[in-house]
C-alpha cells in the first residue's frame, strides 16, 4: 500500500536490459560464427 | 511518364561497367556527372511535382520560424497529433514494412521467387524512413532537442516513444547496410561491396527484429489514450494490430510502387525479370490476402474481447465497418481473386484499396476515433499548408528514389563482378 | 445560541486549527527512503468561485493576471473552462442539485503519472515529494498530452520555441518551504496542503464528522492508481464535471505490456530467424552461401 504515498519507478529495470540486449546481440555474432564452425569446407 | 524511356541498350552496357575512381577528385567529377538529369527536365511529372516541392520547403522555413500553431497547422491542445506525424510518419512507417517482410521471405526462408524486387523495396524502404520518419523533425515542438534521446538528455527507458525513436535511428542504419551492396556496385567498389554483401544478414535479422518492435511500438504509443480512443478501436493489442497490418500495408505498398516502378523503369528488367513480376504479384497478393483475413477476425476477436459490440450499430460504429468491410474484407477477397485469375489490374485496385484502408486505420488512430466525442466545430482537419508539406515530402523522396534507381543497379542486374560474389 | 451551534462553532475552530497546521508543509525530507507525496485537498463545497487562485498561480509563475472582478467572473463561469498554456489553473462552475458548485481544476499530479511513462527525455518527471514538473530537455513531441487522462498538459502552439505548460505544485517555492501560490491566497481554506497521507486523513475525517454534506468519496484516491490532488464533493462528481470511466489502474501499466514484451522479442526474434536461415540451407556444395550465412556486423555502427 506505501506506492499510494511514495513514487517508485515501475520501469527502472528497462535500462539493465536493454543494456544485456544490447550484449546479447553483440555475442550472437559470434555464437552464430561458432554455430557455423563444423561447416564442410 | 514518356519523358522517362531514354536509355539505349549502349547506355546501359556503358553502365554495367564499373567506373574509375582513384580518388576524391574522381569521386567529384563522378558525382556531378552522375547529378545531371537525363534527357528531358520538363516531364509533366516534373512541372507538378516541383512547383509543390519548392511550396513545401517555403512552409517548412516558415514553420520552423513561427511555430506549429494556425496557421500552419490545425494542431490544438486536444489534437496533439494531426497530418504530419499521423500520416507522414505512423501511415508512412505501415506502409515502409514492405521491407522488412521481403527480407523475410528472401533471406530467411529463402523465396528466391520475390529476389528481382528486394532491392527496389529495400531502397524505398530507408528512403522512406529517412524522410517519413526524419519529418519528425517537423512535427516536434522543440526539434533542436530531437538528439535528446540518441545522447542521453536524458535516456526515457520508461517511455514507449524512447524505443520508437532509437528503432528508427538503428533501422534506417540497417537498411542502409542492407542496400549499401548497390551503392558500391554503383560505385565500383569491389573491396567495399564483397564486405557488405557479408554483412546483409546480420542487416536484415537486425532489420526484421528492429520493425517488429517498432511498427507494434507505434501501436503502444497509443495505450495511454485510453479514455479517449473510442472502444472499437481500443484495445489492450493495439500493438499487435499495427504490426500485422503492417505485413499487408507494406506489401501493397510494393505492389502499388512497383507497378508504377515496372513500367517507368521498364527499359532497365531484362526479360527474366518481366517474366517472374507476375508471378511475384500473385505471390504477394497471396500473403496480403491470407494475413488481412487473419487481421480481420483479429479484430472481431478484440471488439467481442473489449466488450464494444453494442457500439457497431452507432455512426461511429458505421464508420467501423466502413473500414473494416469496405477496407479490409473486400481488399482480402479481391486479392484472391486476382491471385486465383493472375488477374494483375485486380491485385492493384486490392492494393490501392487496402493502402486507403490503411491511412483511414492509422489516422482513426491519431485524430478521427481519437477525441471522437468532440464536437464538431473543435475536431481537427489539416491545413492546406500541413498538406503541401506532405506532399513535398513525399514528391522530394520519389525524385530521389528515381534518381538513384537511374543511376545505381536497383532493378537493373548488378554487373558482373558484383553477381560472381554471389547472393546480394 | 443554542448547543448544536456551538458545538458547530467549536468543532470548526478545532479543525482550522488543525487544518491551519496542516497548511504549512514541514521541511522537506532531503532523499531520505520513504519521502511520502505531497498534494492538495480541495473541497469544492468550500470554494466561492472567487478565482483569487488563479491570479495568485499567474502572479507566482509570470503568467498573464487573470481579471477577476464580480462582473467578469460571471461572465468567465458561464461556461466550463480548460487549463490553458497560459493559465495551469482554473475555476468551473457547475449547476448541479446542491445549487452551483465552484471547482479548481489544475493537474491531478498522479502517483504513477502516465504522462512520466509516456516522456522519452523524462522532460515530465515525477519528483519524490509529490510534484510532477517539466524541464527544458523537452523535445515537444506532445506524447505526454495524449497520454494524461485528464489533458492537463499544454502546448504553446503559437510560439517558435514552445514548452509544455501545467501546475507543477509550485516545485521552486516547495523548495523554499513556501506554500502553492492557489493555496496562500484561498480566502476560504478550500485548499489544504499537506502530505497525500495527511490530506487523505482529513478529507476522510471531514465525510465522517459531515454525513449529509459530502459525498462518501475522495476523488483521486484510487482513481489512476492515486493521484496527489484530492477533490470533496457534495454532488456525484459526473456532475461537477470529473470523469467517472477512468479506472483505478495507474495510467504507465497500460504501455507496461508491450514494455514488458520488448526484451523477449529482442532475444527471440533473431534466434529464430538464425534458426530458420541456417535449417532452409542446403547443405551440399553451397559454400559461396554459407560464406554469406555468417555475420560480421549487425549494421549498428
Amino acid at each position: 500500500m506505501n506506492e499510494l504515498f511514495t513514487y517508485h519507478d515501475m520501469f527502472s529495470s528497462k535500462g539493465p536490459e536493454y543494456i544485456i540486449i544490447i550484449i546479447f546481440l553483440i555475442i550472437i555474432i559470434g555464437f552464430w560464427a561458432f554455430v557455423n564452425m563444423n561447416a564442410k569446407r | 511518364m514518356a519523358g522517362e524511356k531514354l536509355e539505349t541498350v549502349a547506355v546501359a552496357a556503358e553502365k554495367a561497367e564499373s567506373p574509375k575512381i582513384k580518388s576524391f577528385g574522381d569521386f567529384i567529377d563522378f558525382l556531378k556527372k552522375e547529378l545531371k538529369p537525363e534527357g528531358s527536365i520538363a516531364t509533366p511529372f516534373n512541372i507538378i511535382s516541383l512547383p509543390i516541392m519548392l511550396l513545401g520547403y517555403v512552409f517548412i522555413v516558415l514553420r520552423l520560424a513561427s511555430g506549429l500553431g494556425k496557421p500552419i497547422t490545425n494542431l490544438s491542445q486536444q489534437y496533439p497529433w494531426g497530418l504530419w506525424i499521423g500520416f507522414d510518419v505512423v501511415t508512412g512507417v505501415a506502409f515502409a514494412g514492405g521491407a522488412y517482410v521481403l527480407c523475410f521471405i528472401v533471406y530467411i526462408l529463402r523465396a528466391e521467387k520475390y529476389h528481382p524486387i528486394i532491392r527496389a523495396t529495400v531502397l524505398n524502404g530507408f528512403l522512406a524512413y529517412l524522410f517519413y520518419a526524419g519529418a519528425i523533425v517537423l512535427d516536434i515542438g522543440r526539434w533542436w532537442n530531437i538528439y535528446n534521446p540518441m545522447v542521453g538528455n536524458n535516456f526515457g527507458v520508461n517511455a514507449v516513444m524512447f524505443l520508437v525513436a532509437w528503432h528508427f535511428f538503428l533501422y534506417m542504419l540497417a537498411e542502409l547496410v542492407e542496400f549499401s551492396p548497390a551503392i558500391a556496385e554503383w560505385l565500383g567498389a569491389r573491396k567495399a561491396r564483397k564486405i557488405l554483401g557479408a554483412m546483409t544478414l546480420g542487416a536484415v535479422i537486425f532489420g526484421i527484429t528492429l520493425s517488429t518492435l517498432h511498427q507494434s511500438g507505434l501501436g503502444a504509443l497509443m495505450m495511454m489514450a485510453k479514455s479517449k480512443i473510442h472502444p472499437l478501436w481500443y484495445t489492450e493489442f493495439i500493438p499487435i494490430l499495427y504490426f500485422v497490418s503492417s505485413i499487408f500495408a507494406g506489401l501493397s505498398l510494393v505492389i502499388f510502387e512497383g507497378s508504377i516502378s515496372h513500367k517507368v523503369f521498364a527499359y532497365q528488367l531484362d526479360e527474366h525479370h518481366k517474366e517472374q513480376y507476375n508471378d511475384i504479384l500473385v505471390g504477394l497478393s497471396r500473403i496480403c490476402a491470407v494475413v488481412m483475413f487473419g487481421y480481420f477476425f483479429l479484430k472481431i476477436l478484440l471488439v467481442v474481447h473489449g466488450h464494444a459490440v453494442k457500439y457497431i450499430n452507432t455512426p461511429m460504429g458505421y464508420w467501423w465497418l466502413l473500414e473494416m468491410i469496405g477496407f479490409v474484407l473486400v481488399p482480402c477477397f479481391a486479392f484472391l481473386r486476382g491471385a486465383q485469375r493472375e488477374d494483375t489490374a485486380l491485385i492493384k485496385f486490392a492494393a490501392i484499396i487496402t493502402m486507403i484502408g490503411i491511412i483511414l486505420n492509422r489516422l482513426n488512430y491519431t485524430f478521427i476515433a481519437y477525441n471522437w466525442y468532440v464536437p464538431l466545430s473543435e475536431k481537427y482537419w489539416p491545413t492546406p499548408i500541413e498538406l503541401t508539406v506532405t506532399a513535398s515530402i513525399i514528391l522530394t523522396e520519389i525524385w530521389v528514389f528515381r534518381w538513384m534507381v537511374r543511376r545505381m543497379p536497383v532493378l537493373r542486374e548488378p554487373p558482373a563482378w558484383a553477381k560472381a560474389m554471389g547472393h546480394d | 445560541m443554542d448547543r448544536r451551534d456551538f458545538l458547530k462553532i467549536m468543532g470548526s475552530g478545532f479543525a482550522s486549527i488543525a487544518g491551519a497546521d496542516l497548511l504549512i508543509p514541514k521541511r522537506p525530507l532531503a532523499s531520505t527512503p520513504g519521502t511520502e507525496f505531497y498534494g492538495i485537498l480541495v473541497d469544492t463545497t468550500r470554494c466561492i468561485g472567487c478565482r483569487r487562485c488563479e491570479l495568485g498561480c499567474a502572479e507566482v509563475n509570470g503568467l498573464p493576471l487573470p481579471d477577476i472582478s464580480e462582473s467578469t467572473n460571471q461572465t468567465v463561469l458561464k461556461t466550463p473552462r480548460k487549463t490553458t498554456d497560459r493559465q495551469y489553473t482554473i475555476i468551473n462552475k457547475y449547476e448541479t442539485s446542491e445549487g452551483p458548485i465552484y471547482v479548481p481544476k489544475r493537474c491531478m499530479h498522479c502517483n504513477q503519472p502516465g504522462c512520466v511513462a509516456a516522456c522519452p527525455v523524462k522532460a515530465m518527471r515525477k519528483r519524490e515529494q509529490g510534484h510532477v514538473t517539466w524541464d527544458v530537455n523537452c523535445i515537444g513531441c506532445r506524447l505526454c498530452m495524449i497520454s494524461c487522462p485528464f489533458d492537463i498538459p499544454k502546448h504553446e502552439y503559437s510560439k517558435a520555441f514552445p514548452r509544455i505548460q501545467k501546475c507543477n505544485l509550485c516545485w521552486d517555492r516547495f523548495n523554499q518551504g513556501q506554500l502553492p501560490g492557489c493555496v496562500e491566497v484561498c480566502p476560504t481554506q478550500a485548499l489544504m496542503f499537506g502530505t497525500r497521507r495527511q490530506i487523505l486523513e482529513e478529507g476522510k475525517r471531514r465525510i465522517a464528522a459531515n454525513p449529509g454534506k459530502y459525498v462518501d468519496h475522495i476523488y483521486g484516491e484510487y482513481e489512476v492508481g492515486g493521484t496527489s490532488h484530492l477533490y470533496l464533493s457534495a454532488v456525484p462528481f459526473e456532475q461537477i464535471g470529473f470523469r467517472n470511466d477512468l479506472g483505478t489502474v495507474p495510467y504507465p501499466e497500460y504501455s507496461t505490456g508491450f514494455l514488458y514484451a520488448v526484451p523477449f522479442i529482442f532475444v527471440l526474434w533473431p534466434i529464430a530467424m538464425l534458426g530458420m536461415n541456417r535449417g532452409t540451407k542446403k547443405e551440399n556444395g553451397e559454400e559461396k552461401e554459407e560464406h554469406h550465412g555468417e555475420e560480421t556486423d549487425k549494421g549498428k555502427h
